[in-house]
């Protein structure tokens, strides 16, 4: 355990479950079982008056009654009475509080003094607190679930901070759905003490996350987000939704109106190494990419394809994003030509005229990444039927295994017959999309994250 | 509130900004005595911390030869200024010489990222394609540099079909300078530098705008 003042949050020995219930409907209900029917290895404490046990384990009538130490404590009980609970878990020494209860400044001016009372009361006590009005988190490192997401994805390097409860919901449903492997999902609700800086910094140093994403609706202090962003040292991709209106009054200056909000985000995300995407699909396409690849050192792009078509598609897919589809030089095309039958004449992208065979598509991406006019290659295959799918996707995986210091990104199209392709290139960490536009956009993630690793000095 | 032209360009002399200073003037008169004392041609413009739009209001009068001209002028705009705003006074200025071009700087307070600057080309670079560059503060020399060449009115600035290029250096240094005071003077909310005249050699701010926070 390192010593992070977010590891007894985000990592924690114990937990107290404040309102666990024994009804199935009720988010107490939910959570402890989330807690306990996961692969969490630390003790479990359901808080309860009204019950002698909660799911079979035995219940404290406050925390102050649990015996043993407790490093964080989940709350799900009404917004008045929290604050007396807050005050329990600071006799009890308790390190970290989860506050899932919505209620406050989300509702108006009296849920916000209720959460002003919540944060200086935490602060009193030395505790860490996330949300109030968060659904929880999920460290799937460590197989705790401590949130009401039903179930949790496959083990991976990315970590998710959303400021939306509900999409991050969603994300780990899809993130299970489309085997994306994550490490951490976060919902940061309102924000009173633990924000996205906090967070970031945190997943700096946990050697679990790889890849950082965001969903951020609003900055409460952009400047100390700048700063936290600006010393990670990994790739981080945010979608930043919900246009401000604050800045649509009456401009007294030009700079006023031009200066919008939206404009200075993305001013600002590019300023501290921030890659911001539009969506959600593309920010994971990326994300994928960057986790599991090196960066792309510049932006010329080999693509190899088994067809003409899908390979033009990709080549205006990455010159559309600012890439470039170079002809090869002569060493290059001579070491490709051997492969393929005498008829085909090689150019980049490289056709490989229907043919899918190990032997062409190792030795020919081989080829493509030992050239040092190559920066990144695109490995494509159309599935027809006539051919299998995995024989090609076979030589993929067995070249991103030697580790070349260059990244390589897959696409497979096809339908039912991509299945187990698919499950294999996700089981060997093979960023892999089923249309070149996708694919495409992910190359663009590691292009730019390799221009945020020389990023702007700062000025004294 | 709103600083005057005089007060603004004032303000931006102390951070190193050079501007074309004029003199204040309340009367027709004062106004024919000034545009002899600074030499020809001159412009006229109104003074006043409420009128935010002088050129669009017809209140500034440019490239003015003859003393008998100035006094004219000054009195159109002081007839007209003082229908909005009767303690409106006007400014004597030297008339700027064109130059390569006219860029735009400005600097924000912005409630999440505090101070912001902006760099874009003037006219309707700014006011129809909104071609601007943005930055948190504080910006240095290499990043000012970087702002000017991410707009598209770069191409205008840097020299094309022959002519030569404007002074992105001393572009530049006004950027950091505006940056500079946005991060010294926690009472300026927004301001324009606006136009910026830029010439092969140096730069010259020929209008300022700048909006205080009101005291409460």
């Amino acid at each position: 355990m390192n010593d992070h003042p977010l590891e007894p949050l985000l990592k924690p020995r114990s937990i107290a479950v404040v309102g666990a219930s024994n009804v199935e409907s009720k988010w107490g209900y939910k959570v402890l079982h989330n807690i306990i029917s996961n692969s969490y290895k630390g003790s479990v404490y359901p808080v309860n008056p009204g019950e002698a046990a909660v799911q079979g384990l035995t219940s404290y009538a406050s925390v102050r009654d649990i015996p043993g130490d407790v490093d964080l404590a989940v709350i799900i009980v009404p917004a008045p009475v929290v604050p007396g609970v807050i005050d329990d878990c600071g006799a009890k020494k308790v390190r970290a509080v989860v506050v899932i209860t919505a209620g406050f400044s989300e509702v108006g001016p009296e849920g916000a003094l209720l959460e002003q009372q919540l944060k200086e009361k935490v602060a009193s006590y030395g505790m860490r607190m996330l949300g109030p009005n968060t659904m929880g988190f999920v460290n799937r490192g460590i197989g705790l679930n401590a949130s009401i997401v039903p179930r949790m994805p496959p083990k991976g390097e990315i970590s998710f901070i959303s400021q939306s409860g509900a999409l991050g919901l969603a994300i780990a449903d899809w993130a299970l759905g489309s085997r994306m492997g994550m490490n951490c999902i976060i919902s940061t609700g309102n924000k009173a003490d633990i924000s996205e800086a906090d967070l970031l910094e945190y997943f700096n140093a946990d050697k679990d996350t790889w890849t950082i994403v965001m969903y951020i609706e609003g900055l409460k202090d952009g400047r100390r987000f700048m700063e936290a962003a600006d010393r990670v040292r990994k790739p981080m991709l945010a979608i930043k939704a919900g246009v401000s209106q604050a800045g649509a009054r009456a401009a007294a200056s030009h700079t006023g109106s031009l200066a919008g909000s939206d404009a200075l985000y993305d001013a600002a995300f590019r300023q501290c190494g921030v890659t911001r995407v539009e969506g959600v699909e593309e920010m994971f396409d990326a994300a994928m990419a960057l986790a599991t690849q090196p960066p792309a050192t510049g932006n010329r792009v080999a693509i190899l394809s088994n067809g003409g078509g899908m390979a033009i598609m990709a080549s205006d897919a990455c010159e559309r994003r600012g890439m470039v589809v170079p002809p090869l030089n002569k060493y290059t095309k001579a070491g490709i030509a051997r492969l393929l039958p005498a008829f085909a004449s090689v150019k980049n992208p490289v056709d490989t005229v229907a043919k899918s065979d190990y032997n062409i598509y190792y030795e020919a991406m081989k080829t493509l990444l030992d050239d040092a006019e190559i920066d990144c290659v695109m490995v494509m295959y159309a599935h027809g039927g006539m051919t299998d799918a995995m024989e090609p996707a076979k030589a993929v995986i067995d070249v991103v295994r030697e580790k070349f210091p260059k990244p390589v990104v897959a696409v497979w199209m096809g339908g039912e017959d991509i299945g187990e392709v698919a499950r294999a290139f996700r089981k060997n960490r093979v960023p892999f999309y089923p249309v070149p536009e996708r694919a495409a956009e992910a190359l663009r993630g590691l292009i730019e994250y390799n221009v945020f690793l020389g990023r702007e000095a700062k000025p004294e | 509130m709103m600083l005057n032209e005089m007060e603004a360009k004032r303000l931006f002399s102390q951070y190193g900004i050079r501007v074309n200073d004029g003199i204040g003037v309340k009367t027709p008169a004062e106004a024919a005595d000034a545009a002899e004392k600074l030499g020809f041609p001159v412009v006229v413009k109104v003074l006043s911390g409420k009128i935010i739009h002088k050129s669009d209001m017809g209140l500034v009068a440019l490239d003015i030869r003859t003393a008998d001209c100035a006094r004219g002028a000054c009195e159109r705009i002081l007839t007209a200024a003082r229908a909005i705003d009767p303690e409106a006074t006007a400014v004597v200025e030297p008339m700027a010489p064109d130059g390569v071009a006219e860029v735009i700087i400005g600097g924000k307070r912005d409630p999440q990222f505090g101070p912001t600057v902006l760099f874009g080309l003037g006219g309707v670079f700014v006011e129809v394609f909104k071609d601007v560059s943005l930055r948190v503060a504080p910006v240095n020399h290499a990043i000012a540099l970087k702002m000017i060449r991410e707009t598209k009115g770069y191409t205008i600035l840097k020299g094309f079909r022959g002519k030569q290029g404007a002074d992105l250096d001393a572009l530049a240094d006004i950027l950091v300078s505006i940056s500079r005071l946005m991060m010294t003077r926690e009472d300026v909310m927004e301001l324009d530098v606006n136009p910026v005249i830029a010439y092969t050699h140096g730069a010259v701010a020929v209008d300022a705008r700048v909006l205080l926070r009101d005291k409460d």
